[in-house]
C-alpha cells in the first residue's frame, strides 16, 4: 500500500478516443434503450398483473375452504395447489426488481416503496375479488378450464366426495 | 477550442452524439482528473483508479444515448464510473473493513496533485481506512464538492440517507485520525 513510487501520468484521452475513431468502440442506437424502458415498463405491468391474478387466484382457492379448522387445514396443506402462491411471490419479487431499476425509485425510501407495491397487489387482488370477477372468469370465458383444473388440483381426494376422485366444499 | 470550452457538458454531448464524436474527448479532457480522483479514493490504487476511469468513459460513450441531457452529466459519468469500481471490487473481493489491521507505509508521500499540502494528506490516509459505504458519500461531499443531491444521484440513495452517512463518516474520519495521530 506503500505510494512513495510515483505512478506515470496515464492518457486515458489517447487510449479512449484511438477506441472511438477507429471504430472499436460505437454507440448503442437511441432505439435500443427506448426499447429497453418499453420492455421494463411492459415487463413491470406484466408481472403487476400476473401477480393480481396469482394472489387473487390464492384467495380463491383459500375462499372454497370456509371458516378453517384443523382436518380442513391439514386437508389444504396436503392439497393445496402451491404453485399459485409461489409464483404470485416469484412474480412480486421480480417486480420488486424491475421497480428499483426505475430512475426516480432510489430517492424514496425503499422499504416504503416495495411495501406500497405489495399492498398494490394485495389490495388489487382483494378488489378483483371484492367486484366478483374471478366468479365470473371462473364460470365463462377462457379462464373457465383453468379455474376448473385448478380447483381440480386443489380437491384431488380419491375415494371421497362426489365419486369422481374430486372434493369441494359447499360456498 | 474556445467555443467548445464554453459548452456545458450537455451541450457537448449532444454534439457527439448528433455529429461529431471526436467532442468526446473534451469530456474526457474535463473529468478525467476528477474521476481519477475519485476512483483512486475507491481503489485505493492509482493504476486501478485508472483502469476503472478508462472502463467507465468507454461504456460512457457506448450508453450516451441513454443520457438524458435534461439532467447533470456529471452525476451519471460519476455514477457509472462508481458501477464500475464497484464491479472491480467485487471481483477482487477487496472490501475494506474497519480494523487494526491496516497498515500504511511510513513518510508516506501522496502524489501532490491529489493532496493539498499535509492536512489533505492525512485526510487520504484516514479515508482510506473508511468501509466503502462512507468513504464514499464522505469522498464526494469533501473532495469532489458534489452536493447531497448529486451525491444522491450517483450513489442512488434517498438524500437522507447521503446525510446519514456524511454525518457518520465524519464521526468515524474523525476517530479514524485521531487514533492515527496517537
Amino acid at each position: 500500500m506503500s505510494k512513495t513510487a510515483k505512478v506515470k501520468p496515464i492518457d486515458l484521452k489517447k487510449a479512449i478516443m484511438a477506441k472511438v475513431e477507429s471504430n472499436e468502440i460505437a454507440m448503442k442506437p437511441r432505439w435500443y434503450f427506448v426499447l429497453g424502458s418499453v420492455l421494463l415498463v411492459g415487463g413491470l405491468a406484466g408481472l403487476s398483473v400476473g401477480a393480481i391474478f396469482l394472489v387473487n387466484l390464492t384467495w380463491f382457492l383459500l375462499r372454497q375452504h370456509g371458516p378453517m379448522g384443523q382436518w380442513k387445514l391439514q386437508l389444504m396443506l396436503n392439497n393445496f395447489p402451491w404453485w399459485v402462491p409461489i409464483l404470485a411471490i416469484g412474480g412480486i419479487v421480480l417486480g420488486i426488481k424491475l421497480l428499483k431499476k426505475f430512475d426516480c425509485v432510489y430517492k424514496k425510501n425503499i422499504w416504503l416503496v416495495i411495501g406500497g407495491f405489495v399492498v398494490a397487489i394485495i389490495l388489487a387482488a382483494g378488489l378483483v375479488d371484492y367486484l366478483g370477477l374471478n366468479d365470473r372468469l371462473s364460470r365463462q370465458g377462457p379462464m373457465r378450464r383453468f379455474y376448473q383444473q385448478v380447483e381440480g388440483q386443489n380437491w384431488r381426494l380419491p375415494g371421497r366426495g362426489g365419486g369422481n376422485g374430486y372434493f369441494r366444499w359447499e360456498r | 477550442m474556445s467555443q467548445t470550452a464554453k459548452l456545458s457538458d450537455e451541450e457537448v454531448i449532444e454534439i457527439v452524439r448528433s455529429s461529431n464524436k471526436e467532442m468526446y474527448a473534451e469530456i474526457i479532457k474535463r473529468y478525467q482528473d476528477k474521476l481519477m480522483r475519485y476512483a483512486s479514493n475507491i481503489m485505493g490504487d492509482d493504476h486501478k483508479g485508472a483502469d476503472v476511469v478508462q472502463e467507465g468513459l468507454i461504456k460512457a460513450y457506448v450508453n450516451l444515448h441513454s443520457f438524458d441531457t435534461k439532467k447533470k452529466f456529471s452525476s451519471w459519468v460519476y455514477r457509472i464510473v462508481h458501477n464500475e469500481a464497484m464491479n472491480m471490487l467485487h471481483k477482487q473481493k477487496k472490501h475494506q473493513t474497519i480494523g487494526d489491521k491496516m497498515e500504511f507505509a511510513s513518510g508516506v508521500d501522496l502524489e501532490a496533485e491529489f493532496v493539498k499540502k499535509e492536512l489533505l494528506t492525512h485526510t487520504h490516509r484516514c479515508l482510506e481506512q473508511m468501509p466503502l459505504i462512507y468513504k464514499e458519500p464522505l469522498s464526494l461531499f469533501y473532495l469532489e464538492e458534489k452536493s447531497y443531491e448529486e451525491i444522491s444521484d450517483i450513489l442512488r440513495i434517498p438524500i437522507g440517507t447521503v446525510g446519514t452517512r456524511v454525518s457518520r463518516a465524519k464521526g468515524i474520519m474523525k476517530a479514524l485520525c485521531q487514533k492515527q495521530q496517537k
